[in-house]
């Protein structure tokens, strides 16, 4: 079987800001020496690789949008479920507790998958955005996955050099007399 | 010491070398969002200076295919033109003139300087899918044609740069055959009814 020329790092993600509007969908992937950003737009992918020896820091930001997933989907589960509980009729009952559930899968899922964040990735000469990283679990994933390649690439970080020691001054002589 | 920033990506501030490679996040000075900054030894290294073609000095010495006032360093290892260092272009250990780079990257030869394909099995995938569409399955018999003339005319076509099978380009061409088939099994029925007077 032929060796995998590429080990995909994260999840599908829907650009930020233009999900409704555009399908454009991104992701990341391992390459041999480098980063893939695949962003899929209707019927084509784009490629932009960061090489592990370019590669100079990667930005966390924290966002709300967990707390803003968390509001909107527990306000439906919390409104339905007790809409549910509260209807006297077998299939409204069904109707409002099936779709209470409906609510209630992504609630957890977004609780589980822990804080949002953004990410972006930085080189001499570019600072591009990862929407593909948009968990702090999935981002610490990443960058643990990432730290040896790098390291391999780029060698150590320099370390300074310690500034020369000025000699003790001599103390002064006694006073004569 | 580097001369390199890291700028908050909320509020653009740069951040302080007290902030980088720590376990969790740090308040930005800038804004208070929560950030953490990873950096490594490139954010550390001195920009690289640029290279100059160095002039030709004397009558008859090599010079740059491109430049012939520059001295030649080497050939381009596809046409074996001369190249000054101002024209040698490395890529993956090789040294390339600008033309066969950007032939290479053009036609598609290089691989690691693509960055664009065209998914044609999502096109065809999406075409024999859309024909189940209401408005869409009255004209369905030209949507598995242009479906199945994509599927022959793109059988040999790469797929994306990370795709490893091609069952969504095949189950998509099945999909249209089948849909065309059908027109075609209905077009031959309306025949035979139409000859024998709708009988």
């Amino acid at each position: 079987m032929a060796e995998k020329e590429y080990i995909k790092l994260t999840p599908v993600r829907q650009r930020r800001g233009v999900a409704i509007i555009t399908t454009s969908r991104s992701n990341l992937w391992l390459g041999k020496d480098h980063l893939l950003a695949v962003d899929t737009e209707s019927y084509t992918e784009s490629y932009k690789r960061f090489y592990f020896r370019d590669i100079q820091a990667i930005v966390l930001r924290k966002t709300h949008r967990r707390l803003i997933i968390a509001i909107i989907t527990g306000f439906f589960t919390v409104g339905l479920g007790a809409l549910a509980a509260a209807i006297n009729d077998t299939g409204a009952h069904w109707f409002f507790g099936i779709f209470a559930g409906l609510f209630a899968v992504p609630f957890i899922a977004n609780l589980a998958y822990g804080p949002t964040c953004a990410c972006q990735l930085k080189t001499a000469v570019q600072t591009e955005d990862v929407p593909s990283i948009s968990r702090v679990k999935r981002a610490r994933k990443v960058l643990a996955r990432l730290a040896p390649l790098i390291a391999a690439a780029q060698g150590q970080v320099p370390t300074p050099e310690p500034a020369p020691i000025a000699p003790a001054p001599a103390p002064a002589p006694p006073a004569a007399g | 010491m580097s001369t390199a920033s890291v700028q908050c990506p909320k509020c653009k501030t740069t951040l302080p070398d007290s902030a980088f490679n720590l376990p969790d996040f740090l308040p930005c000075p800038g804004c208070g969002s929560g950030v953490a900054v990873t950096v490594y030894p490139a954010f550390f290294r001195p920009p690289e200076s640029g290279r100059t073609g160095e002039l030709v000095m004397s009558e008859g010495e090599a010079s740059c295919f491109y430049h012939p006032q520059k001295k030649a360093t080497l050939p381009c290892e596809v046409c074996g033109r001369f190249v000054c260092a101002l024209c040698d272009c490395v890529h993956d250990g090789k040294h390339l003139c600008p033309t066969c780079l950007e032939t290479g990257r053009t036609k598609g030869k290089i691989k690691s300087l693509e960055n664009t394909r065209t998914r044609y099995d999502n096109m065809i995938f999406g075409l024999a899918v859309l024909a189940f569409v209401p408005p869409i399955i009255y004209i369905s018999f030209f949507t598995s044609a242009a479906a199945l003339f994509l599927m022959i005319r793109h059988r040999k076509s790469p797929l994306g740069l990370t795709q490893r099978s091609r069952v969504k380009f095949y189950v998509g061409g099945i999909i249209a055959l089948l849909q065309f088939l059908g027109w075609l099994a209905l077009g031959t029925w309306l025949i035979a009814r139409i000859s024998n007077g709708w009988k």
